[in-house]
């Protein structure tokens, strides 16, 4: 376990160090320059200058990147330019609602994958097979905002049982909690399920095409224990490597459908910082959203070696 | 003795596998949908003399006579914006989806030189895909700020992986056959080999994985659009029709009708054709 974490750590070490210095390099090519910005048309160069030194901007570009990094370990990440308010604060306040929806979506992606999955790999009459074949392709081909759009059209203003967007906290009141969550949800996770089931589904026909399959049938064994106690753990692993790239789509996707239905996420203010130039909060944000990334891949090698025993962790 | 005459023939064999796989009812249903999908892009000029940024006093109107498909909350003629809105959505992709292909397999061809340009190249990917999807767009448009060649770039960007895992894969399984091994001890240098023997064989999943990226390209015009961070207003995308949409859906349900059929189209149409070249290939 031990060598296997300092065997696969670098590589992921190295890819954070390279895109927390890629984020920090971008916003400097940005033109202009952020104190006059904040100090506003009619500052004294005195007024600019005293900003500037404030915010470490006349130090070596090297040393900025320090101390940024610095600071975000301490967990200190200053104030905001335009937003408003410390980042750290912001961050926060988004955090909780992200969260909720990214694993609100997460969750769904393994209830619709799993069963869509077994379904087509063992459908016995071919139309549910082609059925689930088109249902993950057209699902997997319509962007977020299409899905959106549609469900907003169908759930909130045909039918009116759900809210067009906005969100409540699932602490306060958690029924509520879930029709807002609800379709932002679905949304998000629609996309990920699809590629999810077919990998799935390819996965546990190929393990019942196996001969211990071939074997456990001679034997008597039914066809149900055969599927979910045989076929789908072998299929696993593999798909845990699918589930790890799809919740970097996730993070992704949850931008724009935080933009669909008014969430008030992370994503929200990552478009808010990029929009209104408030480098602090995109450069911060930038760089959980590709440590999360990196995190992410990191277990899923992980949790790959430990459902499947013929990877050593040596 | 006898010589067996071998059917193979080899310029003809892969262009036929293409062609079998797109003749299936996958390839002729996407060939159609993205068929008369980019025909109204193309034909814009011709099918309506109505300019699509043209304001007037009737917002929101819903489809019928003088507007095919009704007017945007701001007057314009939803079926000429439509139309060139799917026209700039070609545009776009078109130019970024060749760009980054090329991007991509250079850098495979690079990687496939040396040790030392391997792991580099390899580390850049990783890069690359550790922003993913859209935080790839909006890290670059925190830079160059919202615009149609920002859009281009961040498709281009976000496509460079994906063709130059595909093409990294094939060389390194590709490499190692036989024929390339004897092309090597017949004398042909290592350039000649990787270009005239390896590569023509590891082009197969290029192709599909064209089809595929033309689809996530309308999906990142689509999502940048919808940040506000893509092609710059008045001029109509499919993205930024169907964004302004969003706030009248409970009103004006229409509005949406047509950009959302566009794009539903276009992308379903791009993923059923890489689904049929797949499999045609695999056959």
């Amino acid at each position: 376990m031990r060598s296997f974490l300092l065997k696969r750590l670098p590589s992921g070490l190295l890819v954070l160090a390279l895109a927390s210095f890629t984020v920090f390099l971008l916003l400097r090519l940005i033109p202009g320059d952020p104190a006059t910005t904040l100090a506003g048309p009619d500052a004294s160069p005195a007024t600019v200058a005293a900003i500037r030194a404030q915010l470490g901007l006349d130090q070596p570009l090297f040393g900025q990147y320090l101390s940024w990094l610095g600071h975000l370990l301490s967990g200190d990440l200053g104030p905001s330019y335009a937003i408003g308010g410390q980042v750290a604060d912001l961050i926060g306040n988004g955090l909780a609602a992200t969260a909720q929806l990214t694993a609100g979506a997460l969750l769904l992606v393994v209830l619709i994958a799993l069963p869509l999955a077994v379904l087509g790999a063992t459908a016995r009459r071919r139309p549910v097979a082609a059925a689930v074949q088109a249902v993950t392709t057209a699902v997997l081909a319509v962007p977020p905002f299409v899905t959106g759009i549609v469900l907003v059209l169908v759930f909130a203003v045909s039918l009116g049982l759900l809210p067009a967007g906005g969100h409540e906290s699932l602490l306060d009141a958690p029924d509520l909690a879930v029709q807002y969550l609800l379709m932002p949800a679905v949304c998000l996770a629609l996309p990920s399920a699809a590629v999810l089931a077919r990998y799935l589904k390819d996965g546990i026909e190929r393990a019942l095409a196996e001969d211990y399959v071939r074997t456990a049938t001679a034997l008597g064994v039914s066809r149900r224990r055969i599927v979910w106690q045989h076929a789908l753990p072998n299929a696993l692993p593999s798909a845990v490597t699918v589930l790890g790239l799809q919740i970097g789509q996730l993070i992704a996707g949850a931008v724009l459908v935080e933009r669909i239905f008014a969430w008030p996420g992370l994503g929200q203010l990552i478009e808010q910082g990029v929009l209104r130039r408030d480098y602090p909060v995109v450069q911060d944000l930038l760089l959980l959203v590709v440590a999360v990334y990196v995190a992410v891949q990191l277990l899923t090698d992980l949790v790959y070696a430990w459902l499947d025993p013929r990877i050593r962790w040596e | 003795m006898t010589v067996l005459a071998l059917p193979l023939d080899s310029r003809r064999r892969p262009r036929s596998r293409y062609l079998a796989g797109l003749r299936t009812w996958r390839g002729l249903t996407g060939l159609a949908l993205v068929g008369v999908v980019a025909l109204a892009g193309l034909l814009a000029p011709l099918l309506t003399d109505t300019d699509p940024n043209a304001q007037s006093a009737l917002a929101l109107a819903g489809p019928g006579g003088q507007h095919p498909f009704g007017t945007d909350d701001l007057g314009r003629d939803l079926f000429s914006r439509v139309l060139h809105g799917i026209g700039t959505d070609l545009a776009i992709i078109l130019t970024a989806v060749p760009l980054g292909a090329l991007l991509g397999c250079s850098a495979a061809l690079i990687a496939a030189t040396s040790r030392w340009a391997d792991l580099t190249v390899q580390r850049l990917f990783d890069l690359l895909l550790s922003f993913p999807g859209l935080i790839l767009g909006l890290a670059v448009t925190a830079v160059l700020g919202p615009g149609r060649w920002p859009v281009v770039i961040v498709i281009a960007l976000a496509e460079i992986p994906g063709f130059g895992r595909q093409l990294r894969a094939g060389l390194l399984v590709q490499r190692e056959r036989e024929y390339a091994l004897a092309a090597r001890v017949g004398g042909a240098s290592r350039a000649r080999v990787l270009l005239r023997h390896v590569v023509p064989n590891a082009v197969d999943p290029l192709i599909v994985q064209s089809a595929v990226a033309l689809s996530i390209g309308v999906f990142i015009e689509g999502g940048l659009s919808f940040l506000g961070l893509g092609v710059r207003p008045p001029e109509p995308t499919l993205g930024s029709i169907l964004s302004q949409s969003v706030a009248y859906l409970a009103t004006n349900p229409t509005f949406a009708a047509a950009p959302l059929a566009a794009t539903t189209a276009l992308v379903l149409g791009f993923t059923l054709i890489a689904e049929a070249l797949n499999r045609g290939i695999r056959r």
